[in-house]
């Protein structure tokens, strides 16, 4: 688009904005009217947008202060008012990360806590972290504030018990029994902590990185070296 | 036939026992209706109306004391293997045996990474008939079971050897 063309635009579309529409439609070429009407639309819909900003702006000084405090920020300033040496290394600001010794207690604060009030535990998962730490990740949600928060407990290979808390959430009771399952995750104090997907005599936990297939399960034959099979 | 000639009407048909049992039990395969996995719509597809196994004497029974066929319809992990196990032991007999798709033949996807997926149901039961597809469409279970009526057929009850 030459400079000219541009100049001719602006100036229709300031015309046109100030209520005279007839610059605009005398405009001889098709293309250049055309360009100058999409001008004009685009230059209506900015307006009111840019009023719609500066009434934001008064407001949102007042609401700043509450956009700062992330829910990560309020369950800690919560639970550190409560427990004390729960964090477990440094924190990124989008989930927590804690220690397993007091994580009963400290699920039952933000279940029950008025504020927090997390009643419904949407997901636990494991992670095998490799290098000898395994992970379990709770998501916590909130019915009645409409807030959630992601927990990550780090335990290590050798000694994996985290406290239950099936007794809290009853739906905890099939995911920590999946956890399990898949990742021999001990969570003390479970009720009915047993194998839920895989049999029960089934030897290793197979979603970790070190896991190696059993070579028969009842007598079947479980082919590890599959070449000659083919 | 020298003895019999002429001695009887014309509706009478003359024939061997054996192949006269072979028949019967070839036209009335009743399957055991149960499956594992995603096949077993295929196979539900098949005994429905548009295709219609009954035309050829072949219905579902829920008991495996009342069925003849065992269609494995799907993947058979090694926690159902034992228990496809059994239910194929308690079938009576004559009893045969149909593995349908890719799993239920060889392992099928789960072949390589599967750590519990049974590397195809004749590691557990002896299989009459492999049926290939992932799943099959219901014309290849169907040409799969008529393959085993002719198999049927050509068995001697009376003349096989036990043991």
């Amino acid at each position: 688009m030459s400079e000219d063309i541009q100049v001719l635009i602006d100036d229709v579309v300031a015309k046109a904005l100030a209520g005279d529409m007839d610059p605009i439609n005398n405009i001889e070429d098709r293309v250049t009217r055309s360009k100058a009407k999409a001008a004009l639309v685009k230059a209506k819909r900015s307006q009111p947008e840019t009023e719609i900003k500066s009434k934001a702006s008064e407001v949102s000084e007042n609401s700043d202060v509450k956009t700062k405090d992330t829910i990560e920020h309020i369950v800690i300033a919560s639970l550190t008012k409560n427990f004390s040496n729960f964090l477990d290394g440094e924190q990124n600001g989008e989930w927590i990360q804690m220690k397993a010794e007091n994580w009963f207690d400290i699920a039952k604060h933000l279940k029950e806590n008025e504020d927090l009030y997390f009643d419904s535990l949407q997901c636990n998962t494991g992670f095998d972290l490799e290098g000898g730490m395994l992970e379990s990740r709770y998501n916590l949600h909130s019915m009645k504030h409409l807030h959630a928060i992601e927990i990550r407990i780090k335990v290590s290979i050798e000694n994996p018990n985290i406290p239950s808390v099936e007794s809290l959430w009853r739906v905890a009771d099939w995911f920590e029994r999946e956890t399990y399952d898949m990742f021999g995750i001990n969570f003390t104090g479970h009720r009915d902590l047993r194998r839920i997907l895989l049999p029960e005599d089934w030897e290793g936990w197979p979603l970790r990185k070190n896991y190696e297939e059993q070579e028969t399960y009842h007598g079947i034959v479980v082919p590890k070296v599959k070449e000659g099979w083919e | 036939m020298g003895l019999l000639e002429n001695r009887f009407d014309d509706n009478i048909v003359v024939e061997k026992l054996d192949k006269l049992l072979s028949w019967a039990r070839s036209t009335s395969p009743w399957f055991f209706q149960f499956g594992t996995a995603c096949c077993a719509i295929e196979m539900m597809a098949a005994a429905a109306s548009r295709h219609d196994l009954m035309r050829i004497g072949i219905i579902p029974r829920s008991s495996p004391r009342q069925a003849d066929v065992m269609i494995v319809a799907g993947t058979v992990t090694m926690k159902m293997a034992l228990r496809v196990k059994k239910l194929y032991e308690q079938m009576a007999d004559p009893k045969y045996v149909v593995a349908m798709g890719s799993c239920a033949t060889s392992g099928g996807p789960y072949w390589q990474h599967g750590y519990h997926v049974l590397k195809g149901v004749d590691l557990v039961i002896p299989v009459d008939v492999y049926v290939p597809g992932c799943p099959p469409r219901p014309e290849a279970l169907i040409e799969g079971l008529l393959k085993l009526q002719e198999q049927i057929l050509e068995g001697r009850p009376l003349t096989r050897k036990m043991g």
